[in-house]
């Protein structure tokens, strides 16, 4: 048994040295004899139990002694534990190369590829003052019963959609805006923007914006990628939106007087009652495929989700 | 007696200028190489890196004299009659090579060797048995393991050649050669002595023991790895058939003739270790500023010790004489149906001491008796009783835990 461990763990750290190689070596002759139905007389797993004996014995004689008596079962145990936590390392792998998280989806937990947590960070809509709206799990974010036809749409016929909730005003956001225009663009998906005010200040730009695409759809999606690359300061400034409306073109007394009407108000009203129905706990979430994806994650995520290649 | 702490000094391993000092008890396979024979090996790369015999620069000449000068302090050191009775190998097995193929046995020749020799003395034979259908006999041993003068006494009528261990690497037991000798040459056998574990611990004189050919590796006596010396008796070796050939055997050569060089060229073809050779006769020089009697005196103290402390040990069973004063330096021993490599691996690895374990290449004993291995303590002059305590300390530790 201890052989099968060793040829796993010396098989590992032979891809980056040559004296693990070797014993390596020795592990799988060990091994081969063993499942060939023959002694191992290599030696080779009495070297082994000699050198962590002698490392144990240093310190303490007694469990020195208890090892020593009992190696297999320690071994099987340990072998029964290493099989376990491959599996789990493995599934990890497998996480966070699909979620961007080694935990699953949109799970917060320490992982060892992403140790800051980068691919899960949020900006919260825990303040009630700003959103009023309550950290819900993941597990409940969904776009069922949700109404998303008054948002705007490319709709290009695909059987793949992406719903991108986010913020002007939320860095993650901003992070991940420009991955969900490369998917679309590469996937050729169906796209749905939401704007959420996430921040205290980003509100009149749900207004501006619901009111640019009313009555410039032709113009709206350039302004809103100007909306979550331009610098957050100067956007979230409501003294420069006309700036930022004349340099569009567009008619800054009408988008104005449309932002500011009582429809306007209660359209993006209902919208975020929309919005909240989704349960989402944090900007930016992605829905591709109906599948929550919150926080910025990598792009091959995305990716992925679109590939199909996420089993479970 | 010896001044332990200043022969450590000569050896960079013990004096701690190349870090860990290792507790070094495997001496019986390797000794350790004091500074001078490496700095004399060193010299003649840095200085003079040049042939022997063959080029007539200065360089050329110095080597060929520093070849020379060996040869004389190996013929001095064995009292040989003469320094063109030494012949530079490799090793101890290359010598007995030598001499198994150069002898001239033919079918039905009886070669007698002991039931405790070195796979270096053994399967030479054996393949020729194979080969040309010679006879090996095994002289039966006492009880505990010791030479049994009239076992071999009963056997020798007949035999060709007595090829027998001096002193055993497998439990340091030293054979009695020159009664053996002497039983021999009544019954015009020859004889030849593996020396390589008596030459480093004891005065050998060829002269006195009379015997026909002896073999021994420096490596096992402070010179480099891959020196060795075959010596004959020069009437002996002027009979014995070439070995190899080549370069530097013959006097000249003709596309169908050639003339062989006469004693010691006649047996070192090629291109020799110069290096290795000129080390060897620094070694020679190091072991001779020494009495052997007080290097017996400083291995019998430190072996008595381990014997005395691995004897209060029920489980442990010492391969060979009970006595110390009979096991020369070393300590060979044995836990029934225990791996011993365990043992030696352990000890490295808790205290950097170093023993061997295995069946140190005598495995026909060890299948004979049915033991599966051993753990070897084998002592030189650089060993100190701190060490020998060190090792009696932490075996004791690992003795705990079976």
């Amino acid at each position: 048994m201890p052989c099968i461990i060793a040829l796993i763990i010396f098989s590992i750290l032979g891809i980056f040295s040559a004296s693990h190689r070797a014993l390596a070596k020795e592990a799988f002759s060990c091994v081969f004899r063993r499942i060939t139905l023959r002694p191992c007389d290599t030696g080779f797993a009495d070297k082994i139990k000699g050198k962590i004996l002698a490392k144990i014995i240093t310190r303490s004689t007694f469990l020195a002694k208890m090892v020593n008596k009992h190696y297999e079962i320690l071994s099987w145990i340990f072998f029964i534990l290493m099989l376990g936590s491959t599996v789990w390392v493995m599934q990890g792998v497998y996480n966070f190369y699909v979620f961007g998280s080694c935990n699953g989806l949109n799970a917060s937990g320490f992982c060892a590829f992403d140790p800051s947590g980068e691919n899960n960070k949020v900006t919260v809509l825990g303040d009630s003052s700003t959103c009023g709206v309550t950290q819900k799990t993941e597990e409940n974010v969904t776009l069922n019963n949700v109404d998303l036809s008054g948002f705007p749409t490319q709709s290009i016929g695909s059987k793949d959609t992406v719903v991108f909730i986010g913020c002007y005003a939320c860095d993650y956001s901003r992070k991940a805006y420009p991955d969900i225009q490369e998917l679309i663009k590469n996937k050729q998906t169906n796209y749905v923007f939401a704007h959420y005010p996430a921040k205290t200040g980003a509100e009149f730009l749900a207004n501006i914006g619901y009111c640019v695409y009313k009555d410039y759809p032709d113009k709206y999606w350039d302004f809103n990628s100007y909306l979550f690359s331009a610098d957050k300061d100067f956007v979230l400034n409501k003294l420069n939106t006309d700036k930022i409306l004349t340099s569009f073109n567009l008619d800054v007394k009408k988008v104005n007087e449309c932002a500011n009407s009582l429809d306007t108000k209660t359209t993006v009203e209902n919208q975020i009652k929309q919005l909240n129905k989704t349960n989402i706990y944090g900007t930016p979430t992605i829905f591709i495929n109906g599948k929550a994806f919150v926080g910025p994650k990598p792009y091959r995520v995305y990716k992925s989700a679109i590939n199909k290649f996420i089993f479970f | 007696m010896l001044d332990t702490d200043k022969i450590r000094a000569d050896f960079n391993i013990l004096n701690g200028k190349s870090g860990i000092v290792p507790v070094y008890l495997d001496s019986a396979c390797m000794s350790l190489k004091p500074n001078q024979v490496i700095e004399a090996m060193n010299d003649y790369y840095f200085n003079y890196p040049a042939c022997a015999g063959r080029s007539s620069h200065k360089m050329g000449d110095k080597v060929t004299k520093k070849v020379k000068e060996t040869r004389a302090l190996v013929a001095k050191f064995i009292n040989a009659n003469n320094e063109n009775e030494v012949i530079f190998t490799r090793n101890t097995t290359e010598g007995i090579n030598l001499l198994a193929n150069s002898f001239g046995l033919e079918k039905g020749d009886v070669i007698l060797i002991s039931d405790k020799e070195h796979n270096s003395n053994l399967i030479p034979w054996l393949l020729l048995r194979d080969k040309i259908g010679i006879v090996v006999k095994i002289i039966p041993a006492n009880e505990d393991g010791s030479f049994n003068l009239d076992n071999f006494s009963q056997l020798i009528d007949g035999v060709k050649l007595v090829s027998i261990v001096h002193t055993s690497n497998l439990d340091g037991a030293t054979n009695p050669a020159k009664e053996i000798i002497e039983i021999a040459h009544k019954n015009n056998t020859l004889v030849f002595l593996d020396a390589a574990q008596s030459i480093p611990h004891q005065k050998i004189d060829v002269q006195d023991l009379d015997v026909d050919f002896l073999a021994f590796s420096g490596h096992k006596m402070f010179g480099p790895t891959g020196t060795g010396v075959f010596y004959g008796k020069y009437k002996l070796l002027e009979k014995l058939e070439p070995f190899m050939v080549g370069g530097d055997t013959v006097e000249f050569s003709t596309y169908d003739s050639y003339k062989i060089l006469p004693v010691p060229e006649k047996f070192e073809a090629g291109l020799q270790d110069y290096a290795g050779i000129i080390g060897l006769g620094e070694a020679v020089k190091y072991l001779s500023q020494f009495d052997f009697n007080d290097i017996a005196e400083h291995e019998l103290k430190l072996n008595t010790y381990i014997t005395e402390e691995l004897q209060k040990i029920p489980q442990i069973k010492i391969i060979g004489p009970k006595e110390a004063k009979e096991r020369s330096g070393i300590i060979n021993f044995y836990i029934d149906e225990t791996d011993m490599h365990k043992f030696a691996i352990m000890l490295d690895e808790m205290a950097n001491i170093s023993i061997r374990s295995g069946q140190h290449c005598v495995h026909s004993w060890f299948n004979s008796k049915k033991i599966y291995n051993s753990a070897r303590v084998s002592l030189y002059l650089y060993n100190s009783m701190e060490e020998a305590e060190a090792f009696i300390t932490n075996l004791n530790k690992i003795i705990k835990i079976l």
